[in-house]
């Protein structure tokens, strides 16, 4: 199916050509004002979206089922193969219709639109969850879509990672994420994609209710084309923090494209993106804030800092305010250059060869974000996977950032 | 007395400016050289040359080290070989640990040496001791390359990693600004330790104070670019009570 049909038709045909429910209505109708973007769309224009949603997909509906139970929830190629017996969380697969209505992103409804049944998981404790995504059909469409409602009160944390090397395939996934008042929430997005393999949109809705805290930080070593997509809305004192950090390498395209909505007063927003771009790379952060009149006291930060590590690499950078009251607090800032030469400078005259110490910036300059991580076994394992895409290898013997015999030493006396 | 570097009609601009105007210098083996000279001579200009700071822009004349020409040598193969410049305003580096950083620049020059590597727990060692000599907080082995460091614990930090990476020539810039008595005291006293009859010392300054503490054999006068006067420690009382005009030029 080419999907580039459906931007003809209208609502119910929408429906009846991807065979989805009738309670699917308001996705399809959004789907139609919309339309699926194309390469002039706004929040698309630095991204390769045409040969997405012109080309002839491979589709088959997929029935999500779960075959076995375990720590994490395991999901391949779009079919749940193991669900989480861990307490405090409950996990079932049904439709879910409590969508975004005002998201900007087409690609946000028509997964909903090609996904039957979500995998919809209630945390109902402390608890830390991972989801593993594992990618391995060629040349198809996978699309499936994850609900997280966290109860009033509880703190939980989310780790996702990714793997496979499927190839000609668009994983076409996201979250609806709901987090009560007063709970909080840190999500985690640790995603390697190689060169010549998949393609991943992620396209989210987050939802923070008063009081509540999400964490967010996605962390996206690319060798082929990727995006993220969110738009968050923040009610009463809600707190949003996101780190971004991006690597890209080579003839790709990838990053974020986001949406902050302050809704509430005395909401808090803080992004930060980070990124790192080699050979052609184009690294892409369009990110919008809103803050609304119902928003006084808002306070929100945003910032994007960008290192070129060759000339034909490329940073879309547009960070943009829309500020409806007086009474707030808002600072926004970009920047790309080149690595530091004093720096470098520094090092190389304590004896560290150039690319060595190029090495050194540039992990100190990822370092930034990934330090916001505040569990510390994933903090290593981002900070690994990072420097195996960035050097190839990993000096696992002796990380940066594990400092274990620092503390040995200065404990001993 | 074997000459170990040798400065020679040096010239050197930085952007379209002339600098250094036909430099002339030449250090000893084993023995302490100071230059004295006023603000915007060109002291700091010329201890970048010496280690090849990409600001400066040498247009003639040559720097011999070690009886080699190094002025094309990148400024990492000039530090392997043993010269060392303790900075006149150190760079912050964050995010960059201040122990793997210099465990991978003594790593670096021990394995151009043909020696062997030290171990993260063998080098969190050593350098725990000089922090210790050098009266340094614990605190700023974990912390980023001298991000938020006060300017004596960048000086400071300066010294240890000199007494770290045992070079052969030593530079330093101005250490002695921003220290308080107490911390001048240990940056001294960990310089004269690493005096060992073979290495060489160059003491940039324009306040003889740091002078008392590290007793130089020769002070070369710098005025607009050129060594000006060269005479025994006996001339810091003379620049003391009359200034640097009492020596005239060339
Ligand atoms: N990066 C630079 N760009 C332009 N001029 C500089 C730069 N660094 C130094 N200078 C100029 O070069 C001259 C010598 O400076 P410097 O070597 O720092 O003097 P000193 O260390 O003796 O005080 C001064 O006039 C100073 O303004
Ligand atoms: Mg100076």
């Amino acid at each position: 199916m080419k999907l580039d049909i459906l931007n003809a038709l209208d609502s119910k045909k929408i429906l009846k050509e991807l065979n989805a429910s009738h309670s699917k209505e308001l996705a399809a109708s959004r789907l139609v004002e919309l339309k699926l973007p194309n390469k002039k769309s706004e929040k698309y224009r630095y991204f390769d979206i045409e040969p997405l949603i012109q080309k002839d997909w491979n589709f088959t509906k997929k029935e999500p089922i779960q075959v076995k139970t375990g720590k994490s929830i395991v999901i391949k190629n779009g079919i749940v193969e193991q669900l989480s017996n861990l307490e405090g969380v409950e996990v079932e697969m049904k439709e879910f219709n409590d969508i975004d209505s005002q998201h900007f992103d087409s690609l946000y409804y028509l997964s909903h639109l090609l996904c039957e049944k979500a995998i919809i998981i209630r945390v109902k404790d402390e608890t830390k969850l991972n989801i593993e995504h594992i990618v391995t059909e060629n040349n198809c469409l996978i699309s499936y879509r994850i609900v997280i409602l966290s109860d009033a009160n509880t703190h939980t944390q989310i780790y996702e990672t990714y793997s496979g090397d499927a190839k000609d395939t668009l994983l076409l996934t996201g979250y609806d994420i709901f987090i009560s008042r007063d709970s909080t929430l840190k999500f985690i997005k640790n995603q390697t994609i190689n060169n010549n393999s998949y393609t991943p949109i992620s396209t989210n809705r987050y939802k923070v209710d008063s009081n509540a805290t999400f964490k967010l930080g996605t962390f996206d070593f690319i060798k082929d084309n990727g995006l993220n997509i969110f738009r968050v809305e923040l009610k009463e004192s809600a707190n949003f923090d996101a780190s971004h950090l991006l690597y890209a390498n080579g003839k790709v395209k990838g990053g974020t494209i986001s949406e902050i909505i302050h809704e509430g007063k005395s909401s808090n927003s803080n992004q930060i993106s980070k990124n790192i771009l080699d050979n052609n790379a184009r690294g892409i952060f369009d990110a919008l804030i809103r803050v609304q009149n119902s928003a006084k006291w808002t306070k929100a930060d945003q910032n994007s800092k960008s290192v070129l590590l060759h000339s034909g690499a490329y940073m879309a950078s547009k960070p943009q305010l829309e500020i409806y009251i007086d009474d707030l607090e808002a600072s926004h800032g970009s920047t790309t250059g080149q690595l530091d030469e004093a720096q470098l400078f520094y090092l190389q005259s304590r004896g560290i060869n150039k690319v060595d110490a190029k090495k050194m910036l540039i992990i100190a300059f990822a370092n930034e974000v990934i330090s916001n991580i505040d569990d510390e076994y994933i903090k290593n394992v981002v900070h690994t996977h990072f420097e195996s895409a960035y050097y190839g290898k990993s000096n696992l013997e002796c990380l940066e950032t594990c400092h274990s015999c620092e503390d040995m030493v200065l404990e001993e006396n | 007395m074997s000459k170990v570097l040798k400065i020679k009609d040096l010239k050197a601009k930085i952007g379209e400016k002339d600098i250094l105007k036909g430099l002339n210098l030449e250090l000893e083996e084993g023995k302490v050289h100071a230059i004295m000279g006023p603000n915007g001579a060109g002291k700091s200009t010329l201890s970048k040359a010496i280690v090849g700071h990409y600001d400066v822009e040498i247009t003639d004349g040559d720097i011999v080290y070690k009886d080699k020409s190094i002025k094309e040598n990148e400024p990492e193969e000039r530090a392997l070989e043993g010269l060392f410049l303790s900075f006149q305003n150190p760079v912050e580096i964050p995010g960059v640990n201040n122990a793997y950083f210099l465990r991978t620049a003594v790593n670096a020059k021990r394995k151009h040496e043909g020696k062997e590597e030290l171990n993260a727990a063998e080098f969190l060692r050593e350098m725990k001791s000089k922090i210790e000599e050098l009266g340094m907080k614990k605190e700023l082995i974990n912390r980023s390359l001298n991000e938020g460091f006060s300017g004596g614990e960048k000086k400071r930090n300066e010294i240890l990693q000199m007494m770290m990476l045992e070079p052969d020539v030593i530079i330093l810039d101005e250490i002695d600004s921003g220290l308080d008595i107490d911390a001048l005291r240990a940056v001294s006293e960990g310089i004269n330790k690493m005096k060992d009859g073979k290495r060489s010392f160059l003491v940039i300054t324009h306040y003889s104070r740091i002078l008392d503490y590290i007793k130089p054999d020769y002070i070369h006068v710098l005025k607009d670019g050129q060594i000006v006067h060269t005479g025994g420690p006996e001339l810091v009382e003379k620049l003391e009570k009359e200034g640097y005009e009492s020596l005239g030029s060339l």
